[in-house]
């Protein structure tokens, strides 16, 4: 089981973003290097890969607050 | 082997089908302010200048009769020029070579001179940018002979109607509606990120789709206003109610034939748009049921739009005034004279 | 000076009192249509000098129009703050209660407008001022506009046509070097828009470095030429614009290091300086800074407190 987490270089400082679109539901199968979301702090949109392949589970929803290395999601390895 | 689902935004549906056209063919070309470098102030054209250069994406003064002009001319040459026209509100300063040239180019010289052009242009407010950037303007170009005018609801429609506007040999007005985009900066309605293929496919044109089948009312809508009765639909179907959303898709060709088939089907019409209400798209749906001359009709149909007036800045204005889902449900509970629940 | 001075200070206040209120609701994620201040806002950091340089010479029956980037030339204009800061809230007792919002400030008092079309307040500056010309009022007419503007149809039709019938206008482009995200060089097929005057039978003048004494030398000269009735004239101004296109502008088409070298430009601590250098005392700028910021503190108090307009509003003003 991998986490999914907000990356340290997401954003300088230490303030609250948010996931502004996830692109896949939970149950889908992703790919490792595939956009699964887009997080969104202040003006800037940072694109979120999945670190590995295997079956999606969605743990934030849209627009709920994120912090850097907050687990937004898991992925079951086959 | 099942295609691997992954979804898009409209803005970046768009930006793919652009891409695939562009790698495609040669002649297809996009101009426009700030689509290059910025990828588009709502993000439909990002990645384009990189992947392609700056001699096909190319960067545009604010000289929009110039670039428009220009692309009507690179269309009659062969080419196929994609142009943005940033917010439909501007086009109060290039209008004649949209309305005059581009439209009816083909007419004046007898089918021998097309013009595939397709101008992509922004619509809608709801978001406080007052009254000259918030407008949708459907009727407006809608009414004017030569331009084929479509708005797609999803990120799949937006992708195959893209590459099919750059298909087609006319000019296409490409509207895309900012609640639906899904750039960073503005709330997107979630229903409109959804699967899009990776290869290259389209979507016709000229042809309405029923998004939500049902038997006692049909509400017809476009862009936004399709999902606004979606919603609507959930609260009715709460209530016993089964409604049948059709999302309109080209304003120009009207898909008559899939409202009069829907209408006779469920017996009752609400149009629903975001458009100004007089001589509007509502009227348009409204006459065509009219003229039809079909009997059995459950009440007179209703349309709900936008008012006769300006868009104002302040939200407990601009939001009273927009059609919203209550809105809706209240007029087909009333057109079916259901007591209303909202 | 100290009043040009004081409306910089001003004017730079308020953007400033605009800013975390526009970033109010807007977060963590950054939603437009959010907090007391919904839609896009256009700040005017960095270009005070324009402003004030030009409007110190002007009365308040001359007539400006302005763009979607208007509060500086608005307060020096001498718009009511109070009413200008609470249309910006869009509350009921605003300039058009609540109507047109920050892009589109309407004040008949001081014969001030704007509006969000590109290069579009340029004819209706041209009106204003043949109006002024078939009544015989002395009065002038200014528009100002961005250095993108002179790229646009308007730009040109309104300058011949104020050429051809030596309209008491002068135009005055604000040079920021940018059109959202495209440059200058980029969009414009002159090194200076300034040269372009000759092409419409009218004197053009360059003004450098954002100085506002510079600003102020120059417009007196072409106003006082139009109110003579000598006509047109074009004026442009290289300025700075210190935050983004929009507020959530990310900027990334700047080139990397611009902005911070920006910030050292900035016109209003350099003006300051200025000042001091010539003989102002200290705690006499402190004071008028004190009391411009409290002006327009207080009229965000005012906007702030104001009631909001009732939907049925959005009907009345259409007509007359």
């Amino acid at each position: 089981m991998f986490e999914v987490r907000i990356p340290q270089e997401c954003w300088d400082d230490d303030s609250e973003g948010a996931i502004s679109t996830w692109f896949f539901d939970t149950g889908d199968a992703v790919e490792k290097g595939d956009v699964i979301c887009e997080v969104m702090n202040e003006k800037v949109a940072t694109e979120i890969e999945a670190p590995e392949s295997g079956t999606l589970t969605i743990r934030t929803l849209a627009e709920a607050a994120v912090r850097k290395g907050d687990v937004i999601a898991m992925i079951e390895t086959a | 082997m099942q295609e691997k689902k992954r979804k898009l935004t409209i803005a970046k549906a768009m930006a793919e089908a652009i891409s695939l056209e562009m790698r495609a063919s040669d002649d297809v070309l996009v101009m426009g302010e700030d689509i290059g470098k910025m990828g588009g102030v709502f993000g439909n054209t990002l990645g384009l200048l990189e992947s392609f250069g700056p001699e096909r994406v190319r960067d545009t003064p604010i000289s929009e009769t110039g670039f428009i002009g220009t692309a009507v001319g690179m269309a009659a040459a062969g080419m196929r020029p994609i142009v943005e026209l940033m917010f439909v509100d501007f086009f109060g300063v290039c209008m004649d070579s949209i309305y005059n040239l581009a439209a009816k180019q083909s007419y004046f010289s007898g089918g021998n001179v097309t013009c595939p052009m397709v101008l992509m242009t922004s619509v809608g407010g709801g978001y406080g940018d007052a009254g000259q950037h918030s407008q949708t303007l459907y009727a407006t170009f809608g009414h004017l002979p030569g331009l084929k005018v479509v708005i797609p609801s999803t990120a799949y429609d937006a992708k195959g109607m893209m590459a099919a506007a750059i298909a087609d040999p006319n000019p296409v007005i490409f509207m895309y509606h900012k609640a639906l985009q899904g750039m960073g900066w503005l709330g997107t309605v979630q229903r409109s990120i959804t699967h899009v293929p990776e290869a290259r496919y389209t979507v016709p044109l000229d042809t309405a789709e029923v998004v939500r089948p049902g038997r006692d009312v049909t509400l017809v809508g476009l862009g936004h206003t399709v999902h606004v009765a979606l919603d609507a639909a959930e609260t009715l179907a709460a209530n016993g109610i089964e409604a049948e959303v059709i999302d309109l898709r080209s304003i120009a060709p009207l898909d008559r034939r899939s409202i009069l088939a829907s209408v006779g089907r469920t017996g009752a019409l609400i149009s629903i748009d975001d458009d100004y209400h007089s001589y509007g798209v509502g009227a348009e749906i409204i006459a065509t049921v009219a003229e039809s001359g079909m009997a059995g009709l459950k009440a007179p149909p209703k349309r709900i739009s936008y008012p006769d007036i300006p868009v104002p800045f302040a939200p407990e204005m601009e939001h009273a005034v927009l059609p919203n889902s209550e809105k809706l449900v209240r007029a087909a509970m009333t057109l079916l004279e259901e007591p209303a629940h909202v | 000076m100290l009043w040009m001075y004081e409306m910089m200070v001003a004017s730079r206040h308020f953007e400033d009192l605009i800013k975390p209120a526009y970033f109010e609701g807007k977060q963590p994620v950054f939603n437009m249509a959010k907090g007391p201040l919904p839609g896009e806002m256009h700040l005017s950091d960095g270009q005070e000098p324009c402003a004030v340089g030009v409007c110190a010479h002007l009365k308040s029956t001359d007539t400006v129009t302005a763009t979607h980037r208007p509060h500086h030339i608005a307060i020096a204009k001498g718009v009511n703050l109070n009413d200008m800061a609470s249309e910006i809230f869009g509350r009921a007792n605003g300039l058009s209660g609540g109507r047109g919002g920050h892009m589109h400030l309407f004040d008949p008092r001081v014969n001030f407008c704007c509006s969000g079309i590109i290069a579009q307040g340029m004819g209706p500056a041209v009106g204003a001022a043949m109006a002024a010309k078939l009544r015989g009022t002395g009065d002038v007419a200014v528009a100002f506009i961005g250095e993108g503007a002179a790229n646009q149809g308007a730009f040109h039709e309104a300058l011949n046509l104020a050429a051809v019938w030596k309209a008491p206008v002068v135009f005055v482009i604000e040079d920021n070097a940018y059109g959202i995200s495209v440059s200058k060089r980029q969009a414009t097929a002159v090194d200076g828009n300034a040269e372009r005057a000759v092409a419409y039978g009218m004197p053009g003048h360059f003004v450098p470095d954002n100085d506002p004494d510079e600003v102020f030398g120059i417009a007196g000269d072409a106003i006082l030429r139009a109110r003579d009735g000598g006509g047109p004239s074009l004026i442009e101004i290289e300025t700075v614009r210190l935050e983004g296109h929009f507020m959530g502008d990310a900027e990334g088409y700047r080139p990397e290091g611009e902005k911070t070298s920006l910030k050292e430009k900035d016109p209003v601590t350099r003006y300051r300086a200025r000042l001091e250098q010539v003989g102002e005392a200290s705690n006499r700028l402190d004071q008028l800074e004190h009391a411009a910021r409290s002006q327009v503190a207080a009229a965000f108090d005012h906007a702030r407190q104001s009631a909001p307009p009732k939907p049925e509003d959005a009907f009345t003003t259409v007509f007359a």
